[in-house]
């Protein structure tokens, strides 16, 4: 009876871990292989640095999932917001606070919109969000011409490429102060809780006198402010808004809440799913497999990642119900 | 009475569910082309003996003889290979296909391989044909009636070489000229050699088409007759017939005020039209008819989950206005719904978050961030209260049984200082001792002053825990009879529409 416990204890503890267990397997196994190259600071450092513009964007829709919903249009958005940033410091000589203001703005308001014909226009949030996608691409192709705009100012870049005491990356600090904001947000409001609450019963939500339309706009509205935020770190990190750069980043962002499991109702296991996202990568670097076979790496982890999701749903289920 | 030779025959049959007897020595036999109607309150067993014939429960002791020969039903494919065809209520037909599709779905005509679609419009239209049913086989499903998609429902059933068609309130979504339709159908069939079980609540319709039938009460076999030799009232007698156990825990509570008024109201589909009652604090009011009375629609339309056409709703004398569940809430009305899965709970939460969710502003700190502790003493202080079993307030409710799940959502409407607290059914699917319990807590809050109001397709219950009761009857208040005339018979009349 003692082992029996003991192996459930420890079957729930590691099914809560979630996502994180797979960051401390691939630690484990690659300074085992890679002790020289992998555990070093720069190394470890550059991993958060290089996955924080995907998790900002999967804050965001860790949100959208939560509440049931997706949105596919905030790699584009964030694109948007990037080149929107880029524009106005450029072009039109604007302050760099106020632009990325401005194109933060921008970007809640398209969320906002997708929210609102996904909830008012009542069309699936999978074809919706489609549809906007493209609209965004389209815009963006027209303000830029389809050409990358450069020669952004000094305070512009530092947001993307400068680092705070000389070792934390600035868009590692952005990510910890935004994931520090959702994870309250989610885990503390009464907003948060109406997003869990419209995403696993809209019935019942509704005739426990939530406000689910207002909660399924404002979770697009998130979903469009933490794309546009990420977009205009993007732009900072490749020194210039890169029209081209957002085709594959709402996908990557959903792959990360999907790999971290962020049903368990905590936001960190989005984080955690970022992380593995870019440990995987880091790692398939290192050992030196090439970036065509990545890819193929990647996709089979996305779905063992979720297969495991449900396994361990189905270990849970099977407890609960024994006790 | 020459003696037809039975196609089925059900002998002892006995099923339980765990903590429930759904039937008890239930017999049952069917000749070859007659109309057999099976009769009884709801909760009677009829439906699960039916199950137990389409092979999706299995019987735990008794007999079942098919055409003279003992036979096993161990899974739906087993029975519809004996010949044994259901129709439910709900429509299982594919919108985006022809009448015709939908029809021979999975059995079409086919040359090497191909679908025959002329062969296959022709057979079908030769079918509706055989039945003197007007049908264009050609049209998609989708632009008919659902009154004739039922009647779509129907043939393709019938159409599957069936020797014995079950039919389950096939008429509670038709029309009377469709009945008709429906009628003739069963008739053509009897013509045919094949038997037909009807379910029904409506009796008329039972002297309108059957040969014999079958009364069930509490999962036991109450008799069978011939239809020609029973008068309608012996039917609700025989339906009913039985004394009021001692379930029922007694109240004392003195009757308050007048607190909730509904004048007139109605709802833009025509399931509820001009209701007007009024309830006054401590007050047990329930509601009663047959299943699709308008008694939940009428509930719906007070706690604003639908749209009203006309109607005023005042408390305590003052004019309110109610469009949706957040207004209700705002006016202290709290409403228990009768699928507490679908629209009461979210399964996967747990007790705690489930116990706040209406009320969640009463736990904030700061007003802005939800304070977990007073969280968990509030979810703990209701789960002493209502007695409700669950290891902690941390298990997702989808762990609980029926009736603690159903004292969750009653949590979540005492938290939210629910004045008018609307029941639906509130003991379906819970077993006799939880459902004791459910009305230990009526009882208590009627004595704390709270308006309570308690639709409830269980004669038994509602005339057991009501102070009054309001009968419904196709979407109006057919009668309202006060505790010292609670009449199983007279209730019954009036949900009939008989008296």
């Amino acid at each position: 009876m003692g082992k029996k416990q003991l192996i459930s204890k420890s079957l729930t503890t590691i099914s809560n871990m979630g996502a994180w267990l797979l960051i401390i397997v691939i630690i484990l196994i690659m300074s085992i292989v890679r002790p020289d190259t992998f555990l070093t600071a720069a190394n470890l450092i550059n991993v958060p640095r290089q996955v924080a513009v995907v998790s900002i964007i999967a804050l965001g829709a860790s949100f959208v999932v939560l509440g049931g919903e997706i949105d596919l249009s905030t790699g584009m958005a964030s694109t948007f917001a990037g080149c929107n940033a880029a524009l106005m410091v450029t072009r039109m000589g604007m302050n760099t606070y106020a632009a990325i203001l401005v194109a933060v703005l921008v970007g809640s308001i398209i969320g906002t919109l997708t929210g609102c014909i996904v909830t008012y226009l009542k069309i699936p949030a999978f074809i919706g969000s489609l549809g906007v996608q493209y609209v965004i691409q389209g815009l963006i192709l027209i303000t830029t011409n389809s050409m990358p705009i450069n020669g952004l100012p000094e305070n512009f870049l530092f947001l993307g490429r400068g680092y705070l005491a000389d070792v934390i990356p600035v868009p590692v600090v952005i990510m910890a102060i935004l994931f520090v904001i959702g994870a309250v947000l989610l885990r503390y409001t009464t907003f948060g809780r109406s997003v869990i609450a419209v995403g696993e019963n809209q019935e019942a939500a509704k005739l426990s006198g939530l406000n689910v339309n207002r909660t399924k706009v404002l979770i697009f509205t998130i979903g469009g402010f933490c794309a546009a935020l990420a977009g205009v770190v993007q732009a900072a990190r490749l020194s210039s808004g890169q029209p081209g750069s957002g085709a594959d980043l709402a996908l990557q962002a959903l792959a990360a809440v999907y790999i971290g499991g962020t049903f368990k109702g905590s936001m960190l296991n989005t984080l955690a799913g970022a992380l593995a996202w870019g440990l995987v990568n880091n790692s398939l670097n290192l050992l030196g497999v090439n970036a065509h076979w990545q890819k193929v790496a990647l996709g089979a982890i996305i779905i063992v990642a979720v297969l495991f999701d449900i396994a361990r749903a189905k270990i849970s289920t099977s407890q609960s119900s024994n006790s | 009475m020459q003696e037809t030779p039975e196609i089925l025959k059900l002998t002892n049959v006995n099923k339980s569910f765990p903590g429930v007897k759904a039937l008890t020595d239930v017999h049952f036999s069917l000749r070859k082309g007659e109309i057999h109607a099976l009769v009884g309150e709801n909760g009677a067993g009829k439906s699960t003996l039916m199950k137990i014939l389409s092979g999706a429960y299995k019987k735990d002791s008794g007999t079942i003889a098919f055409d003279g020969h003992e036979v096993e039903i161990t899974s739906p494919k087993f029975s519809e290979k004996l010949g044994i065809s259901i129709i439910y209520q709900e429509l299982n037909l594919i919108n985006r296909m022809t009448v015709a599709e939908n029809v021979f779905l999975g059995r079409y005509p086919k040359k090497n391989g191909l679908i025959q679609w002329r062969q296959l419009n022709k057979d079908a239209e030769a079918l509706f044909e055989s039945f003197g049913i007007d049908m264009d086989v050609k049209a998609m499903l989708r632009s008919i009636s659902i009154a004739q998609q039922q009647i779509v429902e129907i043939i393709k059933a019938v159409s599957i070489n069936a020797k014995v068609v079950i039919m389950d309130e096939p008429t509670s979504s038709l029309t009377s000229r469709e009945t008709e339709v429906l009628f003739r159908i069963m008739r053509t069939l009897k013509d045919r050699g094949i038997a037909v079980i009807f379910i029904t609540h409506r009796l008329d319709e039972i002297f309108a088409t059957c040969d014999r039938m079958t009364i069930l009460r509490d999962g036991c076999y109450v008799g069978t007759r011939e239809v020609s030799g029973i008068t309608k009232d012996e039917m609700i007698s025989m339906m009913i017939g039985r004394e009021l156990t001692q379930q029922y825990p007694a109240r004392d509570v003195a009757l308050g005020d007048t607190v909730l008024e509904v004048k007139n109201l109605s709802d833009h589909s025509g399931r509820v039209k001009n209701v007007s009652f009024s309830a006054r604090s401590g007050e047990v009011l329930g509601f009663a008819g047959l299943v699709g009375a308008g008694r939940t629609e009428t509930m719906r339309l007070l706690f604003g989950c639908d749209p009203k056409s006309s109607g005023e709703i005042f408390i305590d004398g003052k004019a309110v206005s109610i469009a949706h569940p957040r207004d209700a809430i705002t006016n202290r009305i709290g409403f228990v719904t009768e699928n507490r899965k679908e629209e009461g709970l979210f399964l996967r939460s747990s007790v705690r978050t489930n116990t706040v969710m209406v009320a969640m502003e009463k736990i904030l700190r700061f007003k802005l961030f939800l304070d977990f502790n007073k969280e968990r003493s509030v979810a703990e202080e209701y789960v002493h209260m209502l007695k409700t079993a669950t290891p902690s307030v941390n298990q997702p409710v989808m762990f609980l049984s029926g009736g603690n799940q159903q004292k969750v959502v009653l949590a979540k409407w005492l938290f939210s200082d629910s004045r008018i607290v609307i029941l639906d059914e509130p003991t379906r699917g819970i077993d006799v001792g939880a459902k004791r319990e459910i009305y230990e807590i009526i009882n208590k809050l009627a004595a704390d002053g709270k308006v309570i109001i308690v639709v409830s397709s269980e004669m038994e219950e509602i005339m057991g825990i009501s102070d009054r009761i309001v009968v419904m009857h196709e979407g109006r208040i057919a009668g309202e009879v006060d505790k010292e005339h609670f009449s199983q018979s007279l209730i019954t009349e009036y949900a009939v529409g008989g008296a």
